[in-house]
């Protein structure tokens, strides 16, 4: 929507500092990959086009060049992240529970590993200008199940252990985090939205929250970690309780 | 349906989103003619500099080969560069304002709440795509009055001194003021999606009105001049926030009056005397 760079609809990925500082050759090397799609694409378009005749039907299909450098480049880190991503998940499977909050817990290290993997693909869909494939595109690809008709390219989505039902609208600004840090815990945990939901602007869901179909949940409130909101019914408040 | 909207249970939830139909395609069209009027305003700068690093012509344009010239040409690059950026955006924006007031002038905008598949929701869905990229470049521009002449053009009232940097603000029905300030992370939604409804209503922000960090405007707001709004609250549909008062509550319930610096540090000078006369 027309939020500023700072608000963009990103997913929320803290990544621990050491982990940052050591992996650094593997992001370059994702953001790297990413690009051989689009220089192939441009390098011919150059070699065919920037000729005698043509310098004119060069300037006209550079618009559609654009477009196609763009989404290029998106399914290019797409596609390179989830080859990593399912590398890392081959030497540890990702499971929910609560964990040590320190590296030399495993499941914490490659929660980390993992984020770092999904960043470019996640950093290039909040920042694409145009509407289509965006969030519930790229997010399809991390795991994250979300149905049709589903409003979501205005949210802050975790990248994983989420699922989203058919014609939810999820407001301007909210955020679903499946990840919680509590001191030195770290907690992991399934957040379910189902069919018809309809989450106000601004809410917040913490991990382990399930909202049956055709919930609302008023602007401005969040819900508390494991807590189940009942189908058909209104929810909110500071955590969100039942109101009707 | 109207009174179940503007009932308490309604009020409560705010949502914003827009669904994409087909009209969006109208992105498309406004990046290629953009981009076709900077490339062609630019053939002669580039057929020149190409000219000198290469001795060929690409397009026939009359070509003056001097050393100041090749040197300022290679100079200027920068004022070019920044000078495309601007006409690209600024092209944009001024063929979309055609294109939104065209679809104003076939349905003029209403305020109410609209079926799903009407008309009203037809355009209204339109008017928000054509607006969507403009706006979207404007943000992006490292410039912070650009938004605000981009949301001039597309006919919000927006007054002078106007701080709208960072937050959601919808391209219809919205009045601000003179010298008001908004803060990060805001919403200021004239439309709500609820259920299989559309429903619009003006939002009016007066005059030197403040809106704190985190807040949601409903719409329907109606905020009086120096009118403040405090932080992490909402206002509920149609709500009016009096004058010279800060507004607090989710949604608002509080009032609380406004104080000068000199009289609040008074108080708390009163305050630790007589504390300090109890302890004695």
């Amino acid at each position: 929507m027309f939020q500023p760079a700072s608000l963009k609809g990103d997913s929320p990925t803290p990544i621990d500092e050491n982990v940052r500082k050591k992996f650094i050759p593997i992001y370059l090397l994702i953001i790297i990959l990413s690009f051989i799609p689009v220089s192939i694409m441009e390098y011919y378009f150059i070699l065919f086009l920037w000729r005698t005749p043509f310098y004119l039907i060069f300037v006209f299909l550079f618009p559609f060049n654009l477009v196609l450098m763009i989404y290029l480049l998106q399914f290019g880190a797409i596609l390179v992240s989830f080859l990593f991503l399912k590398i890392a998940n081959l030497i540890l499977t990702p499971t929910e529970g609560i964990f040590e909050r320190n590296l030399k817990d495993k499941n914490y290290f490659f929660w980390n590993l993992r984020n770092i993997i999904k960043k470019w693909p996640l950093f290039i869909m909040a920042s694409n200008p145009l509407p289509w494939f965006k969030n519930r595109f790229t997010l399809r690809f991390f795991g994250v199940k979300i149905g049709k008709n589903s409003l979501c390219d205005n949210t802050w989505i975790s990248s994983e252990f989420v699922k989203i039902g058919k014609n939810v609208i999820l407001g301007m600004n909210s955020t679903i985090l499946t990840f919680g840090i509590e001191q030195d815990k770290f907690i992991l945990k399934r957040i379910v939205i189902e069919d018809d939901a309809l989450i106000g602007a601004k809410c917040v869901l913490l991990p382990g929250t399930i909202i049956k179909k055709k919930v609302q949940l008023g602007a401005h409130s969040y819900s508390d970690y494991n807590s189940i909101l009942e189908e058909d019914r209104l929810y909110r408040g500071h955590p969100a309780k039942l109101i009707d | 349906m109207e009174s179940e909207i503007l009932d308490k249970k309604v009020q409560i939830i705010s949502t914003s989103g827009v669904y994409k139909t087909p009209f969006t395609l109208i992105i498309i069209l406004q990046l290629y003619i953009g981009l076709l009027i900077t490339i062609f305003a630019n053939l002669w700068y580039w057929n020149n500099l190409y000219y000198y690093f290469t001795n060929q012509i690409i397009f026939p344009f009359p070509i003056n080969d001097s050393l100041i010239e090749r040197i300022l040409f290679i100079c200027l690059i920068p004022f070019n560069i920044y000078g495309c950026v601007f006409l690209f955006a600024f092209s944009i924006i001024l063929f979309s304002v055609v294109i939104f007031k065209i679809l104003n002038k076939l349905s003029p905008s209403k305020e109410g709440n609209f079926l799903r598949d009407s008309k009203e929701w037809k355009y209204v869905h339109r008017k928000f795509w054509t607006a969507y990229f403009p706006i979207w470049l404007a943000r992006a521009l490292p410039l912070p009055w650009a938004d605000i002449f981009a949301y001039r053009f597309f006919g919000l009232r927006i007054g002078k001194n106007v701080v709208l940097y960072e937050g959601y603000v919808d391209p219809y029905f919205i009045e601000i003021g003179d010298f008001t300030m908004t803060s990060l992370n805001i919403c200021i939604f004239s439309h709500l999606i609820y259920q299989d409804r559309l429903f619009i209503q003006k939002v009016k922000i007066g005059e030197a009105c403040v809106v704190g960090p985190q807040t949601i405007v409903a719409p329907g707001t109606q905020m009086e001049d120096r009118a403040i709004l405090g932080a992490n609250s909402y206002t509920s549909i149609g709500q009016k926030l009096e004058s010279d008062l800060i507004h607090v509550g989710i949604p608002v319930n509080i009032k609380l009056p406004l104080q000068s610096v000199e009289d609040s540090q008074q108080k708390v000078s009163k305050i630790k005397d007589t504390s300090k006369k109890m302890e004695d």
